[in-house]
């Protein structure tokens, strides 16, 4: 009985060394993987930072309103934000990979997964990044456009302007990561087609004679007399 | 080097067949197939009268019409007046046609004449609108003869005018380039103008003729350029100028893009030139200096009260990138009281057009926009204007626009102290 208590636990101690002793190099593998991965991020984060201030990233990002809403946002310029992203990118293949050596399946397959699915995800953090540029350029281009041209509630043009492109740009962005495809369009579809239907009923409705002013200026033969008006409104500036 | 450009055989040919010339004057064009053969006349008449014994072209330059503009140029039968009966040039007066590419381009259009100009070897030149409805021969004579006599490599027209026309270039281009350019040419940007062929050429060698200001308003790029070469430039009086129907009504937008756009733009380019100016130089005049009428005038200063008031409300959040706070501030509170008390000032009025300026420079948003946001506060400039002068006399007029002059240039430090900030 005491024999087989013994050899047990010999059984079990000589197991322990021998998982130790598998795992420590494979463990010791990895950290030098993540090491490694560590400089290489470092490396190319520099590199990037470098490159990136010798182009007009930063010039065009304030133009275009970007540095505005990334401000707004309390994140980061957007040449700081790319470095730091190809840091934790690359940092973050690198410990997969350290990872995948440790050799446990179930850990590997769902960092696989998770792996696969980075593409994508970049991809939609991307397509969201291009709508909020343009959401916001074309935004202002429509306030400035309503207010110099004596528009009544010119942010109303604006806000609508943002928000269908944001909501556009956030629907793709869904369906490039694959959430509920289908939610995503319908809810997409339906927005879109009330708010149209919103405006032709309130144009068409509730602005009869607007819209007649409007297709009488634009179909027929008064923009001599428009110019007129113009003319009378304000004095030649040239 | 006018071979090396966007001249077409056809109009090398033509080119080619007038050979070397004293005087060109190009004519650009777009569906103007109504105004263009009596514009084309005058010119004829003024050569017959003033140029007689020298080479002279016109030279057409269209950009795609579809009216017939370019038979209407080529055919028009020049009527002599019964007075001049017997006058006749001793040269044959050329008429050279072309069409470009590419739709309606003053860019275009100008970079063809001075092509042209420099192929044939042009002495002095000048562009006429045939927008212009009352161009007369004197129009010619005035624009040709500072280059052609005097030696003067550009000539910037001078129009009698209503108090309250112009008042973008009374306003704003006249005294910012005279403040910060050192020479002030009344109409910066004008239809009408005249240049030495040397002009012609170094303007031709530029590698300029792509960016946006530049092929919107080639004649401002073009003065300018010849003021920081050191080339000289004078002032030469028209007279009164009428546009026709299809040319009036300027749209303010357009004129602001278009304009101040490139006034900025060669602020911009010319930036070592122009920081090194101290002193602003008077510039040689032919005839009167200006000359303002006071008739009626059918402004709706209402609405441009409104315009001014509802921009500053709305375009709060761009106006606050643009302007230093204090400035902005300033222009909310004149933007809130009423019409009888809201004056848009000198001094607030050039530190806004400054501020303006430094922000097209360091590219605080697109620039486009950054010049859109700049119309409702010069409608508030104008209505202060008008305002203030309704009931008041040209030279009461003149002596405040010596006053806004004199106040760039007082303020001018401040433009480069927020030009060379970081």
């Amino acid at each position: 009985m005491k024999q087989l208590i013994v050899q047990g636990l010999q059984q079990a101690y000589q197991n322990l060394v021998h998982m130790i002793s598998v795992f420590l190099p494979r463990l010791v593998a990895m950290l030098l993987i993540m090491l490694v991965g560590l400089f290489v991020a470092l490396l190319l984060k520099y590199l990037l930072r470098l490159i990136l201030r010798f182009t007009q990233l930063n010039r065009l990002s304030e133009q275009s309103g970007a540095s505005q809403v990334l401000r707004n946002a309390a994140l980061p310029t957007i040449s700081e934000l790319l470095t730091r992203s190809l840091f934790w990118v690359t940092w973050l293949a690198f410990t997969l990979v350290g990872i995948s050596i440790l050799g446990i399946p179930e850990l590997h397959e769902q960092l696989s997964r998770l792996f696969q699915l980075l593409p994508e995800v970049f991809v939609a953090i991307l397509i969201l990044f291009v709508g909020v540029l343009a959401a916001n350029f074309l935004s202002r281009a429509a306030l400035l456009a309503a207010v110099n041209a004596g528009v009544r509630s010119p942010r109303v043009w604006s806000g609508s302007t943002r928000f269908v492109i944001l909501i556009l740009a956030i629907s793709m962005a869904l369906e490039q990561i694959g959430l509920a495809n289908q939610t995503v369009t319908a809810a997409f579809s339906i927005v879109f087609g009330a708010l149209m239907l919103a405006v032709a009923i309130a144009f068409g409705l509730g602005g009869r004679d607007l819209a007649r002013q409007t297709l009488e200026r634009y179909l027929g033969d008064n923009k001599r007399r428009d110019r007129e008006k113009e003319k009378e409104e304000e004095p030649s500036p040239l | 080097m006018a071979e090396e450009t966007l001249l077409s055989d056809d109009f090398l040919r033509q080119l080619m067949g007038v050979g070397e010339v004293d005087l060109l004057v190009g004519v650009p064009s777009h569906n103007d197939a109504q105004t263009i053969g009596a514009t084309v006349a005058v010119i004829e008449e003024s050569f017959r009268q003033s140029f007689t014994r020298d080479r002279v072209a016109i030279v057409n330059v269209d950009g795609g019409s579809r009216d017939g503009t370019s038979e209407a140029v080529l055919k028009s039968v020049v009527e002599t007046h019964p007075s001049l009966r017997g006058l006749t040039s001793l040269r044959t007066i050329h008429r050279v046609s072309t069409r470009y590419q590419g739709g309606p381009s003053p860019g275009i259009a100008v970079k063809s004449i001075l092509a042209a100009a420099d192929l044939v070897r042009a002495k002095a030149c000048a562009v006429i609108s045939p927008h212009s409805a009352n161009v007369d021969t004197n129009w010619i004579k005035n624009l040709l003869q500072p280059s052609y006599r005097d030696e003067f490599d550009f000539v910037a027209p001078l129009y009698s005018r209503h108090k309250f026309e112009g008042l973008l270039a009374r306003n704003l281009l006249y005294p910012m380039t005279r403040a910060t350019f050192g020479r002030g040419i009344r109409e910066l940007h004008s239809t009408e103008f005249g240049f030495s062929g040397k002009l012609a050429t170094q303007c031709l060698g530029q590698d300029v003729w792509r960016e946006e200001p530049v092929r919107k308003s080639p004649e401002i790029w073009m003065v300018i350029s010849a003021m920081t070469s050191g080339l000289k430039c004078c002032q030469s009086f028209l007279g009164p100028k009428v546009q026709t129907a299809a040319a009036s009504g300027t749209d303010i937008v357009a004129a602001v893009r278009e304009t101040v756009g490139a006034l900025f733009w060669c602020l911009e380019s010319q930036q070592e030139f122009w920081t090194g100016v101290n002193a602003p130089e008077a510039i040689p005049t032919f005839g009167s200096d200006h000359e303002l009428t006071t008739g009626a005038s059918r402004i709706n200063r209402k609405r441009i009260f409104e315009l001014f008031q509802k921009g500053v409300k709305d375009l709060e959040p761009i106006l606050k990138t643009i302007l230093s706070d204090e400035t902005h501030t300033e222009i909310e509170r004149i933007a809130l009281l009423d019409e009888k008390n809201c004056r848009l000032g000198n001094e607030l009025w050039v530190k806004v057009v400054f501020e303006f300026a430094a922000a097209y420079h360091h590219n605080v948003m697109n620039r486009d926009h950054l010049l859109q946001a700049l119309v409702p506060l010069y409608r508030g400039r104008i209505y202060s204007f008008i305002a203030e002068h309704q009931t008041s006399t040209p030279d009461e007029v003149e002596a405040d626009t010596e006053k806004l002059c004199l106040e760039f240039i007082r303020q001018k430090p401040y433009l480069l102290e927020k030009w060379n900030a970081k």
